[in-house]
């Protein structure tokens, strides 16, 4: 009871801190609101289209045209730009103006009315594979419907019925079906990552701030007083105010997800509202154990924010682990993220049964003993006046 | 010219004391680039794995699963016995998709009846999903033509228009400027152009919280920062653009005296809008606090990593005040795609306008400070 009494009364005295010191209330208040909004307007409709194309049309003719108004019909393209030669065009691209060059060749009509052979070429700029992707993919659908169309227009001339040549040119079919996120949406499948990297990085510097701060402004003997020298209730005391508001945030983030953006929450939410507690108090370790070792608070800011920021990278979530080096593979198991970004795919998207994700769960849980090891070390820096003070 | 030497040397101590500055400006921008280059190096997404469920075990089904199996796309891990088996081994994320060729497959293909093969995809990982979805549509298309030519020749179509009904247009579409479509080639110049103005930001905005604020700039001495940090960033950039470039194997065609000169536009720039803020802050850990989040949105504002046609406009516009923005579309453009200067002019003249506004708005902050201070 005693340890409790000690932390509720370092849990007061900080609060108190956090109302007076503008630099804390707004870092852990405002920032990740403003955070939590700019992600939800960006990737508020989630959908990438129109992206600019440039068209050359050396065929000029009424199936050039065809083609081109099928392409146009693409949401995922629009034509921006017509050119007159391949080096106008390339210009476009090179300046970043269109992202692909589609070329209808002449003799397009003439070969293809004679039942010859011709092509279409496509160029697309892949310095950006996000746009690329979705450009090649549109282009080969709306190109190969419009190549089968005169496939069945000559099996038709050819004496079939409509049912023969439809089965003639789509000898196999695939019935494809997506498990979780079924619409391609890329802000169900991003946003969530952003906003909860930006969550770490608040809570990482929010933490080391907290304790930090004592030790900058040299007041961390009356800190550990507070507790009555015992540092874990003093160190649980404090980080606590954190903890209560990066949580409730976390779940403002659930909320704008499922309510606002419209994710549907296939699997527990109750366990990924236990996952987010765990993620928060992991990054709370992590900022125990930095700036336990190092003892200034403005060198733990800039280690503890690089780590948190780094871990998106890491997640995998752009670019999957398994395609990574190996020693980049290995380095993702240390982020708190890639963890939770399991338990958020098995629960929020997936709807896995739980005990998918319960080797994440110990992954997370492992992160929470960490500080252990420097709580003898946290306790000798706060009394010893030779480590306050460092700028 | 001795008043500027004074200068840069206190600016080189100021950096070389500071442990945090150094950090910043020095070491972050190549230390960062690296393990990034780590994550991003090998470029490609191969060899996906798959499961397959074979319930028609027959010659033809064993032919299509052959053509999954070698193209690059994807690697067919399991064959699994059955759906459920199958299923096990996609949440416990040993794969990516799994393929259903149900029984009867051959005799409908045999008997010139549709055929249908069953593909599980997943959406929570776009590039995977792609990867799956392109080649096993891919591989079946390519399989299918073939049974589509055997069909059309026992129906007495002559050979030339079978040919021709197979493929009336040949599509072909070509990837250029980043061919073997590397992830490294796409992202890193964003990154690395963020990097910079991000570090350049907090570097002097902590710096200045201790000093910048209570010090006249002169022309000598804004001049004297921009030899410096120039100096710092340029040979950090050589580094990276000279070797980490080379060993990770990211595009770079530029013409060598563009990049350069647009880079060295780029770091002034950064380091106009740094100058301003070195003016605001008083407490050396704030810019820390208050700007580290920002690293993220500003590299989405860039509209690259993100493609600035799927957020607002406005927000893309509001952006553009930002450095970052012009310097990664413009940095791409020369380097991955080898435009010239002239090329990118509307870049080049966003860098100049912005450097000059937000120079004239630090003299004009720092005058206000002063007479304040004079008070």
């Amino acid at each position: 009871m005693v340890l409790i009494d000690n932390i509720i009364n370092v849990f007061k005295y900080e609060c108190l801190k956090v109302v007076k010191d503008r630099l804390y209330l707004t870092t852990l208040l405002v920032l990740p609101f403003v955070t939590i909004l700019f992600f939800s307007i960006i990737f508020n409709s989630g959908l990438i289209e129109k992206l600019p194309i440039v068209v050359i049309d050396h065929d000029n003719s009424h199936l050039s045209r065809q083609v081109i108004s099928m392409v146009s019909a693409s949401p995922a393209i629009e034509i921006s730009e017509y050119a007159t030669s391949i080096d106008e065009a390339k210009a476009m691209m090179r300046r970043g103006r269109v992202y692909a060059i589609l070329l209808l060749p002449e003799g397009l009509e003439q070969n293809t009315y004679g039942s010859r052979p011709s092509s279409i070429e496509c160029y697309v700029s892949s310095t950006n594979l996000s746009a690329s992707g979705i450009i090649e993919a549109a282009m080969q659908s709306t190109l190969q419907t419009f190549s089968s169309s005169i496939s069945i227009s000559t099996l038709l001339a050819e004496g079939l019925n409509m049912q023969e040549s439809l089965l003639e040119i789509i000898p196999i079919a695939i019935n494809a079906h997506v498990i979780s996120n079924p619409t391609i949406n890329y802000g169900y499948y991003l946003s969530p990552f952003f906003m909860f990297t930006s969550l770490a990085i608040f809570t990482i510097l929010v933490s080391i701030y907290a304790i930090g701060r004592e030790l900058r402004y040299s007041t961390s003997r009356e800190w550990l007083c507070h507790a009555k020298y015992n540092v874990t209730a003093a160190t649980i005391g404090k980080l606590l105010p954190t903890t209560v508001i990066m949580f409730a945030y976390s779940q403002v983030i659930l909320f704008m997800i499922f309510e606002i953006m419209g994710l549907k929450c296939h699997g527990s939410y109750i366990l990924l509202a236990l996952g987010t507690l765990l993620f928060i108090l992991a990054y709370q370790a992590v900022a125990i154990v930095i700036i336990s070792i190092t003892s200034n608070m403005r060198l733990s800011l800039s280690l503890g924010g690089g780590y948190a920021v780094m871990a998106f990278t890491f997640s995998g979530i752009t670019f999957p682990t398994g395609s990574m080096f190996t020693i980049a593979d290995y380095l993702s198991n240390i982020f708190p993220l890639t963890w939770f970004g399991e338990i958020f795919i098995d629960q929020a998207m997936r709807g896995s049964s739980p005990t998918y994700s319960i080797p994440a769960f110990i992954y997370l849980a492992i992160f929470l003993f960490l500080p252990a090891v420097v709580m003898r070390r946290l306790r000798g820096i706060s009394l010893i006046p030779k480590y306050w003070g460092r700028e | 010219m001795k008043e500027i030497w004074r200068h840069i040397k206190d600016e080189v101590n100021l950096i070389y004391r500071d442990k945090g500055m150094f950090l910043l400006v020095v070491i972050a921008l190549p230390l960062y680039t690296l393990i990034y280059s780590l994550a991003y190096g090998s470029e490609v997404v191969r060899n996906v794995p798959i499961a397959i469920v074979d319930d028609d075990n027959s010659s033809e089904s064993r032919s299509l699963i052959k053509t999954f199996a070698t193209g690059p796309g994807t690697m067919v891990n399991y064959k699994a016995s059955n759906m459920q088996e199958a299923q096990e081994l996609f949440y416990t994320k040993k794969i990516s998709g799994i393929v259903y060729i149900p029984h009867g497959f051959e005799s409908n293909i045999m008997a010139g009846r549709e055929a249908n093969i069953g593909l599980i995809l997943d959406g929570g990982h776009l590039l995977l999903y792609r990867q799956v979805l392109e080649q096993i549509t891919k591989s079946t298309l390519q399989h299918g033509a073939m049974v589509e030519l055997s069909r059309l020749i026992k129906r007495d179509i002559d050979p030339s228009t079978a040919k021709f009904i197979i493929e009336p247009i040949a599509i072909n579409i070509d990837n250029v400027y980043n061919d073997t479509l590397g992830y490294g080639t796409f992202v890193m110049p964003s990154v690395v152009m963020v990097i910079i103005q991000q570090t350049l930001l907090i570097g002097l905005a902590m710096a200045g919280a201790q000093r910048d604020n209570k010090k006249r700039l002169t022309e000598k001495y804004i001049i004297s920062k921009v030899l410096v940090y120039t100096t710092i960033y340029g040979i950090n950039l050589i580094f990276i653009l000279g070797l980490i470039w080379n060993i990770f194997g990211f595009a770079n065609i530029g013409n060598t005296l563009h990049v350069t000169l647009f880079l060295i536009l780029y770091i002034i720039s950064a380091l106009s809008l740094a100058m301003l803020f070195s003016q605001l802050f008083h407490k050396r850990e704030s810019p820390l606090m208050l700007l580290l989040w920002s690293s993220v949105p500003v590299l989405l504002l860039a509209g690259v990593s993100y493609p600035r046609e799927a957020f607002p406009e406005w927000l893309f516009d509001i952006g553009r005040l930002l450095p970052s923005s012009s310097g990664v579309n413009g940095f791409i453009a020369l380097a991955s795609r080898g435009a010239t200067l002239s090329e990118i002019r509307e870049e080049v003249f966003t860098l100049v306008i912005l450097t000059i506004i937000y120079t004239t708005l630090t003299i004009f902050i720092n005058k206000i400070r002063l007479n304040k201070a004079n008070f």
